[in-house]
């Protein structure tokens, strides 16, 4: 398929100061990922299906996501790379959370049983 | 209602398949999306109900069920692959006729799921269509501090002390900010109004973070729906006000479907 694709979001344009704009006015590169989210996430028709999953309820997007301006690869390049290290946001670091609970109380249990 | 436990589960469990919806067009032929993949690596068809088309693809409900979309959703790498994927699809869509996007992770058990999802919501479907046949939504983000006057505070306090002079100063720095950021609300109200009056329809989304943009404060991220055939004069007058105000930086992306404006509960 060769088609012309007049639409294709052809990544930014930078208009404005010629100076100011270096970032992405020097390489034509596809959309931002922010900008496909906050469209594909918060935008479009909203119906419900029948796979239930509150976007609301997850962390990494409700936290994190909406902050990005730029692509994931532009912000590791920026060193930004917090959610990689943030264990609130992974499932591992939910687990490693509650395994210290469920640690404490048991020293808790243990420690008040030895007085 | 989930997929571990539905109502049926014995219906469900002949089928580990699920039916992910990507966009709701009008009138389009299979051969519109030949050859499209989805975000699942499996090809996109046409669910029809009458002349309206759900735009769909089979997925995996280990990835796209209930459990597999909460572990993936925290997973960076794989929100932005589906992301471009859904994006995507609905741009083929697009660029063939009047297209409603459906929001991300959008999944029915099966076709007839989404006929009934189309029969539901024909009505509103069918108003949304009307109002973005022909046009595009068209992005626009301004950065920068615009430059608020400043008084000087030095002056005006002859014979002061160095302490009040420390505390004028500081006094100074704080409503300097504060005029900016009074400025900053104003131009971008007027950058805003300007564009909204070449576009069809207009929202303004909530400026995205600073410290991924590296380029100081977003100021306005504006949506505009944009007649297709007036797009160049669209763009022209983005580009002039980014001539009139060097203190700006303006930034347009698209054209992109109509996203922003295909609320089915917006009057």
């Amino acid at each position: 398929m060769a088609e012309p694709q007049p639409t294709q979001a052809a990544g930014p344009l930078n208009v404005g100061r010629p100076g100011a704009s270096g970032m992405t006015s020097a390489r034509p590169e596809p959309a931002n990922l922010a900008d496909i989210l906050e469209r594909v996430l918060d935008k479009g028709i909203v119906i419900a299906g029948d796979i239930r999953v509150n976007l609301l309820d997850i962390e990494l997007l409700t936290i994190k996501i909406r902050l990005l301006v730029v692509s994931v690869d532009k912000a590791q390049e920026m060193g930004i790379d917090w959610w990689r290290n943030d264990p609130t946001l992974s499932s591992r670091g939910r687990e490693l959370a509650e395994e210290n609970d469920d640690l404490r109380q048991r020293i808790e249990a243990l420690e008040s049983r030895s007085d | 209602m989930t997929c571990a436990s539905g109502s049926r589960p014995w219906s469900r469990a002949v089928t580990d398949t699920g039916v992910y919806l990507y966009a709701i067009g009008r009138g389009m032929q299979p051969a519109d999306l030949a050859g499209v993949e989805g975000v699942d690596g499996s090809l996109v068809r046409l669910v029809e109900v009458g002349d309206l088309c759900g735009v769909v693809s089979t997925v995996r409900l280990s990835d796209f069920g209930e459990e597999g979309l909460r572990r993936n959703l925290e997973n960076l790498t794989w929100v932005d692959a589906v992301a471009r994927a859904h994006n995507a699809v609905v741009e083929q869509c697009f660029v063939r006729g009047p297209v409603a996007p459906v929001s991300l992770a959008t999944v029915c058990f099966d076709d007839d799921g989404v006929r009934a999802r189309l029969q539901t919501w024909k009505e509103p479907v069918e108003r949304v269509l009307q109002q973005v046949a022909g046009c595009c939504e068209m992005g626009v983000k301004v950065h920068g501090t615009p430059t608020a006057p400043v008084a000087d505070p030095a002056q005006g306090a002859p014979g002061a002390g160095a302490g009040l002079a420390y505390l004028r100063r500081r006094q100074a720095e704080s409503s300097q900010r504060q005029a900016a950021s009074e400025a900053a609300v104003q131009v971008a109200a007027q950058v805003h109004a300007e564009l909204a009056g070449q576009s069809v329809a207009s929202r303004r989304h909530p400026p995205q973070d600073r410290r991924l943009a590296g380029r100081g404060d977003m100021i306005l991220n504006g949506a505009y729906l944009v007649d297709h055939e007036r797009r160049d004069s669209f763009e022209r007058l983005v580009r002039r006000i980014g001539e009139e105000r060097p203190d700006l930086q303006l930034e347009v992306t698209g054209p992109w479907p109509p996203y922003s404006f295909v609320s089915l509960d917006a009057t």
